[in-house]
């Protein structure tokens, strides 16, 4: 039974977790780790699944809790230049190397803004925007209430907002 | 998609009313290269997202995770028996040493029956020794009577001894030279 449980929800989550890992320390091998560290964690305690109320947010939870400690641990330095893996993936309808130029200071710039939110925001934040999660959803995953869920997204959001309009000026 | 809707939605955004498919449509308007220049700062807050979500660990990543999963697996096996290795030690120990123990103990136990001390008080012993020689003298009394009874009994037959003698006067003597003519081939 909690093999089933393992290749039918958990298994499926690696992807998810390896980015919200990758939020928080900016780095493929080192979320990857990260994530792998989760899951052999995880099948440790195979025993206690069956009590685990919300089995995909537990995932979600002890993923960022990992992340945070190899941060301490490691002291990993949030990027300041967008990391290589992004910088492939992006700006391909842009053509010139000006633009090109432009773009890349604005993520690295939207990456400093996300970066210093605080850590309950950009779990927020990043499980909003880029999981595309439900208020309740981010509820159960963070263990907070929706309403806490709805004022971190709109501080976050708020934050970002007079940061990226503030630089421009 | 006019300016207006998208003033709309922007401020939906900002105060945390859009639904999902409401941040998919700004997502999408802010990809499309038509961005007013005072929405221009906002644009990579849009389109980041979607490069992040194309984010995914690299090839082979889940055979790894199975992998390490099994690793773990057979370490904390091996780590369990390791643990447990000095204690199976001393179980082993106590064990033989017991069973010796055990074996020992009956084996002497066994052997000190036949010579055991069963009574601690003389008195008792003296009594149940009389008791036993006594059974035993009259055993041996209720005997020497039946025989004296049967021998009477034999005598009040009134039979004659010596027709009966005679019969041991018939039978031949055996003779220890009987053989001695006797050829060797014959036999």
């Amino acid at each position: 039974m909690s093999r089933d449980k393992f290749h039918r929800i958990i298994l499926p989550l690696k992807d998810k977790l390896f980015r919200l890992a990758w939020s928080i320390v900016r780095d493929s091998a080192e979320a990857e780790d990260i994530v792998q560290d989760m899951f052999v964690k995880l099948w440790s305690k195979i025993d206690e699944w069956d009590n685990i109320e919300n089995l995909e947010a537990y995932c979600f939870r002890a993923t960022k809790n990992l992340a945070l400690d190899r941060m301490e641990s490691l002291e990993i330095r949030k990027t300041e230049n967008i990391s290589p893996e992004l910088e492939s993936s992006t700006f391909t309808d842009r053509v010139t190397p000006f633009n090109k130029l432009e773009e890349t200071e604005r993520y690295t710039l939207l990456y400093n803004c996300i970066d210093q939110l605080p850590e309950k925001q950009k779990m927020v934040f990043q499980l909003r925007e880029i999981e595309g999660m439900s208020y309740r959803e981010i509820a159960d995953t963070l263990q907070m209430s929706e309403e806490m869920v709805k004022v971190s997204l709109f501080r976050a959001r708020g934050r970002l907002k007079k940061q990226l309009s503030g630089r421009r000026e | 998609m006019n300016n207006g809707r998208i003033t709309e939605l922007l401020d939906k955004y900002w105060a945390c009313e859009t639904s999902i498919s409401e941040e998919m449509e700004l997502q999408e308007f802010f990809r499309s290269g038509n961005v007013p220049e005072e929405l221009q700062p906002y644009v990579t807050l849009f389109t980041y997202r979607r490069d992040l979500q194309a984010l995914k660990p690299g090839d082979g990543f889940e055979e790894r995770l199975v992998g390490s999963i099994r690793k773990a697996e057979r370490q904390n096996r091996y780590i369990t028996i390791r643990i447990f290795e000095p204690l199976l030690r001393i179980a082993a120990s106590v064990l033989l040493v017991t069973g010796i123990g055990i074996s020992v103990y009956l084996f002497s136990r066994q052997n000190s029956q036949v010579f055991a001390e069963t009574y601690n008080d003389p008195e008792a012993a003296m009594q149940q020794a009389t008791l036993a020689l006594d059974k035993l003298s009259r055993a041996i009394q209720a005997t020497e009577e039946a025989s004296l009874k049967s021998l009477e009994q034999l005598d009040n037959l009134e039979l004659d001894w010596s027709e009966i003698d005679s019969l041991s006067t018939e039978i031949v003597p055996i003779d220890p030279d009987f053989n001695k003519d006797v050829k060797p081939g014959r036999l």
